[in-house]
């Protein structure tokens, strides 16, 4: 909310210095967010005392003064001296206080102050006259400010010429502050000033016609549901003449940066502004009916009714919105959110009927938000409009109009306040106790029962004493809603003491463990075991595109349905991911895009799935990585090869070693279930019967749809099932006490054999003399093995735990093992 | 020629060889030539039977003593032939060492991880636990039990991504539903709060979610961290002095906090907290926006409808919570001018930390 100092200023005084202003606001809560100066001229214009007058040496007319500017007092040398001013001027006597521009300023018509030597005698600035300073056309002689002008004011200041503008975070519990007067208690209480509302001034310059039809007469108000609006006030005005504001209250809105619309609106947001009542003004003789009266009607909107708001949008209803109607206009404005175009105030208008009133917060702010129409009116309504004192805001609304609209303001049959004021549910103001110890301990600071008193008192509390001496009785004001509890009081008064000022320390709390769990563990070994692989962890939205899975050409057959976002940003963030690959695919694409040719990359995060009836989703946490390129750029010293499925597969045995999970297999991934994958280069990973995952080279279509370059490999494992699977502790195992021998054998076999078929008959053949096998060569020779057919070639270690075994037993064990591996397998030994 | 005429002149002939040879091989073919089996000096030895047997002892004496005067020059001379050798040998390996080395690429954590650990460790180390929370919310914990219910104006301070509610419930306003992205983690407080009982010393990292164009200062998915201490006698000092020492502990000793009131709704006294800006050192310079602060985290004394709300009586218990910005610390302390970078996976980014 914008607030002028100079309006501000009016009902409470405000510090000079700025700066210490804006901070005092900013440490108890009301967020300064900007500060803009308005008529920022007359900088380095300050007012002055004349010290000293003495003839200047080369000249007959003129004076060498000495100038008194307080604070900025600078000689030549800059010593805080009385400025020293050659001046023409005669109309002057040491002790006037005059107005002083000094060096920097800029005058009007863009006349810069220098430092400069009138007849060889240095001149500090210039004592200005009234033209000089544009004010009018006085060039007799330097202006003579009365005796009481303080000095080293700025002149801007002393003249109030320019006003300074801050720009306010009010927050949603202080509906209070949205206004100058709940601004002007607010810095009262800040700075333990009085401040002064002008609202009984207002509200007693108020004349009634009695000779006009009684306003009770010509408006009836019902109000169908007190809770949609505890309280409506009506006032008729009559013959005012819509025209131009006042001067001044122009410039009262200008500053907050209101632009004037007329007279009588101009009113209607003086007061809202003012006191944060909202107003609105109806063209009376609009909304009347054929007996001349106005039968305001408080009531639910009927289901699909409609009204054209004052914007000219014609706006559907719904029972949930309140509008003001009358039994044959119906809908004449939406309640406490924006009126109606049909009643509106028009330049023809004479008679005008003020609606005050107070309607349900919450459902003021369901209607603005279904209707997408937020207003000053509906940001107070929808904190809350205090209904006590409505009818001296609104008293004190039309006796402005009438000031500056002129007309005349009805008097009432039934009261002498000139109102139809229903009132069927008055708010109670809350009545707490406060207990000072209770206070004191919470906050860890002994604050003073008297600062206790005075602050709540000046933020519109009655306190008094009751029985106990360490309790007070607080009644809340009713314009302060987040005043309801012993805690909200307790946040007052902190706020004003100064939560700077309260004591540091650490809670002393007792039994107090930190630990980490067993999920952050495997997080940590998971983010080691990846960096040792020289994955480099990224982050990527959680959001996806609807059918990017379709994109990536994963089968989703089998997969729950993706989260669907109600208010996306955007189409590509239309729904929430149910893989983490399409995220890390983009980034490929990004980097690739530029320039970066290595991309390794891994991710652990949320995905989410939906299922029907079920309210929430169900988040599985992933571990995703890609790699495209190769490890490094090729070095003096290394060439790395480029990345393929067994880069991806490595990584997955790093992080099985790591992780010590048991009995992993990889298993060939069926094609048209992991459709996403190069087939071939595709696998799945279990531990025993859990699947933990995939890993394999992504589909090159898919690859190209996400404007990547192939290959790109890729894995996405599941946290929860690695978690299940990997066990926390490892046994001990003797290392061996006597030697191994090794023998190396080659088995060349059919394409079809695998590794894997080689090592189960290996291993069930090797017995438990065989302790290793270890694949180092794989060799394919068209001429010399034959088509379709690949060497294999072994490290074999064969060892004991308990003896050294000797080169018949080796020799024995090891025939066995080949001729049993070549009778499975159909493999043969190459010699 | 005597013999030992001769065989004094084939010792000072040897002697001489030996000290010439150039390298272990001639070294080795003197010693072959001279001492071995079918040596010259050798020869002496097996010609003994031969020698007139006055002068046996003389020709024995002067055969053996040239034979050790030789063996040892050729030991002596093998051993100064070897160093040379290993000199030489070293001087051909010397490498230009300001060549790289041969490096494994070390894999990188992500910015924004690396900062939530760093602050996991500041708080481990002065006993809080970590919890987690999901991310896909309830209204009731994201708001409701937070004390902000439905249709509460502080609602508006955070715009939030609703989630089609596929239980079939409705909500009052057309757009919104009680499942949505939560907009903080401070949802967390209650799953804790419900689950366990004071006291409470914990802290929740995690990504959270508001509807803000992607720009240079906002991301419409960031990461926060939640703390929450709930136990007897937690004062609002303790809640100072606990961000206080988090601040140092993250941002330097000479960093100086200031606490402005704010308001949160599940918090009461609520504050902002600001530390002294790193650049200008309070004095205001462009990057605090000359305020000489930077704001880096909100904070309270925990609202006693929060602890009522999950069954903790607020007269016996008191607590403080807070809530850290991870992106807000990342441009703080290390002058990430364009947020968006966090989740482009550009590797030249990533590779800086």
């Amino acid at each position: 909310m914008k607030v002028s100092l100079k309006w501000l200023n009016q009902y409470v005084e405000t510090p000079s210095d700025l700066k210490e202003f804006c901070d005092r606001l900013d440490l108890t809560g009301t967020g300064v967010e900007g500060v803009e100066k308005l008529g920022a001229a007359y900088d380095k214009v300050v007012t002055g005392q004349i010290v000293s007058k003495e003839k200047h040496p080369d000249s007959d007319h003129m004076w060498v003064t000495r100038v008194n500017v307080g604070q900025q007092n600078v000689d030549e040398n800059g010593n805080p001296e009385p400025l020293q001013i050659v001046c023409g001027a005669q109309n002057f006597n040491e002790g006037d206080h005059v107005v002083v521009a000094m060096i920097g300023a800029v005058l009007p018509g863009n006349f810069k102050i220098k430092k400069s030597k009138l007849r060889g005698i240095a001149s500090m600035g210039m004592n200005c006259s009234a033209r000089e300073l544009g004010m009018g056309n006085d060039h007799e002689g330097i202006m003579i400010l009365p005796e009481d002008a303080p000095i080293g004011m700025p002149f801007a200041d002393y003249a109030q010429l320019g006003d300074t503008v801050l720009d306010l975070e009010i927050t949603p519990n202080r509906p209070d502050c949205l206004s100058m007067v709940g601004m002007a208690r607010e810095v009262g209480a800040m700075y333990g000033k009085d401040y002064a509302s002008p609202l009984k001034a207002m509200v007693e310059k108020l004349e009634l016609d009695s000779s006009a039809t009684p306003v009770d007469e010509e408006v009836k108000i019902t109000i169908e549901d007190p809770t949609r609006c505890p309280r409506y006030t009506a006032r008729v005005i009559k013959g005012v003449k819509i025209g131009p504001s006042p001067d001044w209250m122009v410039e009262r809105l200008a500053a907050i940066g209101q632009r004037s619309i007329n007279n009588i609106v101009d009113v209607t947001n003086y007061i809202l502004f003012l006191f944060g009542q909202p107003l609105h003004a109806f063209d009376l003789n609009k909304i009347k009916n054929d007996e001349g009266v106005a039968h305001i009607v408080v009531r639910a909107a009927q289901e699909g009714e409609t009204l054209t708001t004052l914007d000219g949008e014609e706006r559907t209803l719904t029972s949930d919105m309140t509008v003001i109607s009358t039994p044959e206009a119906g809908a004449i404005a939406l309640a406490g959110v924006m009126g109606g175009l049909d009643s509106e105030v028009t330049e023809e208008t004479t008679d005008i009927l003020i609606e005050a009133a107070t309607f349900e917060a919450g459902r003021t702010s369901r209607t603005s938000r279904n209707l997408g129409l937020i207003s000053e009116s509906s940001m107070r309504y929808e904190r809350g409009v205090d209904d006590h004192d409505i009818d001296a805001r609104s008293a004190a609304a039309v006796a402005l109009m009438v000031e500056v609209a002129g007309g005349t303001v009805s008097a009432a049959s039934s009261n002498d306040a000139g109102i139809v004021d229903e009132y069927p549910l008055p708010t109670a103001a809350p009545d707490l106790q406060f207990r000072i110890p209770r206070f004191c301990g919470m906050m860890g600071a002994d604050i003073p029962r008297d600062f206790i008193v005075d602050s709540l008192t000046r933020l519109g509390c009655q306190v008094s004493e009751t029985d106990d001496a360490d309790v007070l009785r607080v009644v809340s004001p009713t314009y302060r809603p987040d005043l309801e509890r012993e805690i909200d009081l307790y946040e007052e008064v902190l706020r004003l003491y100064g939560m700077d000022r309260i004591e540091s320390t650490l809670p002393g709390g007792r039994g107090r463990i930190g630990t980490r769990s067993a999920l952050e563990h495997l997080r940590d070994k998971i983010n080691a075991t990846m960096q040792s692989c020289g994955l480099n962890e990224t982050m990527t939205y959680s959001f996806a595109e609807t059918d990017e899975l379709e994109k990536l050409r994963m089968n989703t057959e089998d997969m729950a349905d993706a989260v669907e976002l109600i208010n996306p940003m955007n189409a590509e963030q239309a729904v929430m991911r149910r893989s983490i690959i399409p995220g890390l695919l983009r980034s490929v694409a990004y980097n690739q895009s530029h320039g970066v040719a290595n991309i390794q990359l891994y991710e652990l995060g949320n995905v989410f799935f939906a299922h029907e009836g079920k309210q929430k989703p169900k988040e599985k946490e992933k571990l995703a990585g890609v790699m495209a390129g190769a490890m490094t750029a090729p070095a003096w010293n290394n060439a790395p090869a480029g990345f393929d499925f067994f880069d991806g597969k490595g990584v997955i045995e790093s992080l099985v070693r790591e992780l010590a999970l048991p009995k992993v297999r990889f298993k060939v991934a069926d094609p048209a279930q992991y459709s996403h994958l190069q087939p071939g280069r595709a696998a799945e990973v279990y531990s025993g019967g859990s699947l933990l995952g995939w890993v394999g080279e992504i589909h090159p279509l898919a690859v190209n749809a996400y404007d990547a370059e192939a290959p790109v490999v890729a894995f996405e494992l599941d946290v929860e099932v690695l978690g299940k699977a990997c066990r926390p502790a490892r046994d001990y195992v003797d290392v061996p006490t006597y030697p191994a021998v090794s023998i190396d054998v080659a088995f060349v076999v059919d394409e079809e054999v695998t590794h894997e078929m080689l090592m189960q008959r290996m291993q069930s053949a090797g017995g438990k003399l065989l302790e290793s096998a270890h694949l180092f060569d794989v060799y394919r020779d068209e001429e010399r093995l034959g088509a379709g057919k690949k060497s294999m070639a072994y490290a074999l270690s064969y060892r004991a735990a308990d003896r050294t075994l000797t080169s018949e037993e080796v020799d024995k064990q090891h025939e066995r093992l080949v001729k049993k591996v070549c009778a499975a397998t159909g493999a043969e030994i190459r010699g | 020629m005597s013999v030992v005429e001769e065989i004094q002149a084939l010792r000072t002939e040897t002697m001489d060889a030996i000290a010439g040879a150039a390298d272990s091989d001639a070294l080795n073919n003197i010693r072959i030539k001279v001492v071995g089996k079918s040596g010259t000096l050798t020869a002496y030895l097996r010609s003994m039977g031969q020698i007139p047997a006055d002068q046996r002892a003389e020709v024995g004496k002067t055969v053996n003593a040239a034979r050790n005067e030789i063996e040892e020059a050729l030991e002596s001379k093998k051993a100064e032939l070897k160093t040379a050798e290993l000199e030489a040998s070293m001087e051909a390996g010397a490498v230009d060492i300001t060549l790289p080395g041969r490096v494994q690429q070390m894999g990188t954590r992500h910015l924004i991880t690396r900062i939530t650990e760093e602050v996991a460790e500041i708080f481990l180390g002065i006993g809080y636990s970590v919890a987690h929370g999901p991310e896909v919310e309830t209204d009731f914990y994201n708001f409701e039990a937070l004390n902000a219910p439905a249709d509460h104006p502080s609602r508006s301070m955070q715009d939030t991504f609703y989630v089609v509610d596929r239980s079939g419930g409705h909500r009052a306003v057309k757009g919104e539903s009680d499942v949505l992205l939560r907009t903080q983690t401070s949802g967390v407080q209650v799953h804790v709060m419900e689950e366990q009982k004071p006291p409470i010393y914990i802290i929740a990292p995690g990504k959270v979610y508001r509807r803000d164009v992607a720009d240079p200062s906002h991301l419409p998915q960031f990461n926060q961290i939640e703390g929450l201490v709930v136990d007897k006698g937690i004062t609002f000092g303790d809640l100072k002095g606990t961000l206080e020492y988090f601040c140092k502990e993250m941002f330097g000793p000479d960093r100086k906090t200031r606490f402005r009131a704010h308001y949160f709704p599940f918090t009461e006294p609520s504050a902002e907290v600001d530390v002294s800006c790193g650049i200008c050192h309070g004095e205001g310079c462009r990057f605090c926006k000359g305020t000489g602060w930077l704001e880096i985290l909100g904070c309270g004394m925990v609202d006693p409808n929060v602890l009522v709300a999950c069954g903790i009586d607020p007269e016996e218990y008191s607590g403080f919570a807070f809530g850290v910005g991870v992106e807000r610390v990342a441009c703080l302390k290390y002058n990430v001018p364009d947020l968006r970078m966090l989740l482009e996976g550009d590797m030249r980014f990533l590779r800086q930390f």
